[in-house]
């Protein structure tokens, strides 16, 4: 299980599009993997990869894992305007509608299309196609207060993450 | 804004209400308790038939025209799962915790939520069990429909003991326009969703009584608080708008129940429990296919494609008995009607209904 996830991170950083990580920016952090070139928001295991005023974000792999086969995403329509720390948009895995919560604050400019019709691109390709929405930042320059960046940091959080689920039984060892 | 002592598993019993409350109210106490009311355990029964839709599910799953011809509101919650028929026959219960009570594994916290509601079946007498599916059973059919989502700071889980079910509208609610589709929906339906008809009010007890063991509180009747009354109205205007029942994500102008219908042969898929659905798909060429899928197995199939030239009947039984995934395969040998036929099979994916 570890290592087809691991492998399908790394094939989705893979692709030719550039759309997804490098290779060398996943790591692997107690079986899962993690693209260490983006901003995460610990509570939410939501990540941020900011370019030129736009941020895309999307959910870690830690994050697919506990929600199970998604089914359903739904996001707003671009233009819509999303807070930090506010739900922007919904999942639905076995049943159980979740809220997606906004690490960013500013105005949605794309949505993909592609993660919405098939769900499972989430799982397949976290950090590269399975990515949720593209968001104008409202403050392009603005610090990002309560993400986390650096290989070291989110490498150091995502393990405590893995340990901290591991013990308390929501993953399976 | 907590107001209620620490330590209370607050109980509400709403009685029989009109089906607009049977979901606002509930929805209501959600927001109550995310923002610091105690657990809640709350009943209500719709004291009229209706319908409602999953938070994400499309509204044209739904016949529209049948609804209104029949009296049936039409409703969407805001947690998971397919389109159901409500009526007087169904007791619902929903228990809502504060979100950072229940584990964050998804699956994990829907089994830990619905077994009390099993130990509650097994106290009033029905030979309940929770399968691998997470579906609450007695025998091979499911005897609770559940959903469960995050509303606010609070997780809902909603079931319901069915005192009575007519299989018939629930299975007329859905639209399916083919005859075949609907008939094989409606036999699906009757082995697979049971009525258990244990007195509602020995399950009520026994269901507080699991719930508050399994949370080590102390179950207390009670009732909403101002805030949570004023939300009702709020949730009243919501659910009735436009809007709210057009879905996520789906523009004015989109897809609409009973707005010409869809086109005669649309792909749809639906799932009676879980791991048992059906199909209706058409292919190129003019060919359609209905089945039913068992346990990842085709159960029964009616195959119709130009060109097959009385081969359809040895197309059925070629299909019929073996695993979906190996349809398109074993229609091979039909040419290019069966290559038709083929492609309808492999779109029907009933992983992720």
């Amino acid at each position: 299980m570890e290592e087809a996830r691991v492998a399908a991170a790394r094939a989705g950083s893979a692709r030719a599009d550039g759309a997804g990580p490098g290779r060398e920016a996943i790591a692997v952090v107690n079986g899962f993997p993690v693209a260490t070139d983006r901003l995460y928001h610990p509570a939410t295991h939501m990540w941020v990869a900011i370019s030129g005023g736009i941020a895309r974000i999307g959910l870690d792999a830690l994050g697919i894992e506990t929600s199970g086969a998604l089914a359903q995403l739904s996001v707003p329509a671009p233009g819509a305007e999303v807070t930090a720390g506010r739900p922007f948009g919904q999942l639905e895995a076995a049943k159980f509608v979740g809220p997606l919560v906004s690490p960013v604050s500013g105005t949605l400019v794309a949505v993909n299309e592609a993660v919405l019709a098939d769900p499972g691109l989430a799982e397949r390709d976290p950090y590269g196609a399975g990515w949720l929405a593209e968001v104008a930042l409202a403050e392009p320059d603005g610090a990002r207060p309560g993400l986390l960046a650096g290989r070291e940091e989110i490498t150091r959080w995502f393990a405590a993450a893995v340990d901290d689920y591991r013990a308390r039984g929501v993953l399976a060892e | 804004m907590a107001e209620h002592p620490p330590g209370i598993l607050r109980v509400i019993d709403f009685g029989r209400v009109p089906p607009l409350r049977s979901q606002t109210l509930w929805h209501a106490v959600a927001t109550g308790v995310s923002q610091g009311a105690p657990p809640t355990l709350s009943f209500a029964r719709p004291d009229a038939p209706y319908v409602c839709l999953g938070y994400h599910r499309a509204l044209d799953e739904v016949d529209g025209e049948y609804c209104r011809a029949h009296g049936l509101p039409v409703y969407r919650r805001m947690v998971g799962g397919g389109p159901v028929y409500l009526d007087d026959g169904q007791l619902f219960f929903q228990i809502t915790l504060p979100a950072a009570a229940v584990s964050p594994a998804r699956a994990k916290a829907l089994r830990a939520l619905l077994g009390p509601a099993v130990e509650a079946f097994r106290a009033a007498g029905v030979d309940a069990r929770l399968d691998e599916n997470a579906e609450i059973c007695a025998g091979e059919a499911k005897v609770c429909g559940h959903g469960a989502g995050q509303i606010d700071g609070a997780v809902v889980l909603c079931g319901n003991l069915i005192e009575r079910f007519d299989h018939g509208r629930a299975t007329d609610v859905l639209g399916l326009r083919d005859a075949e589709h609907r008939a094989q929906t409606l036999a699906l339906m009757r082995r697979y969703v049971a009525a258990t008809p244990a007195d509602p009010a020995a399950f009520a007890r026994a269901l507080a009584g699991a719930y508050a063991r399994a949370l080590c509180l102390a179950a207390v009747p009670g009732e909403l608080t101002s805030a949570e009354a004023a939300a009702v109205g709020e949730l009243d205007g919501l659910f009735t708008s436009e809007e709210w029942l057009r879905g996520p994500g789906r523009p004015a102008g989109g897809p609409a129940a009973g707005a010409g219908g869809p086109a005669p042969w649309p792909a749809r898929q639906v799932k009676v429990r879980a791991g048992v659905w059906t199909f209706a798909a058409g292919g190129e060429g003019g060919a359609r296919v209905v089945a039913s899928v068992v346990r990842g197995v085709i159960e029964r199939a009616w195959l119709s494609a130009p060109g097959l030239n009385g081969g359809a009947e040895r197309a059925r039984r070629a299909v019929t008995g073996i695993p979906l995934r190996e349809a398109p395969a074993a229609l091979a040998r039909f040419g290019a009607p069966g290559r038709h036929l083929a492609a309808a099979f492999a779109a029907a994916d009933g992983s992720r209904l």
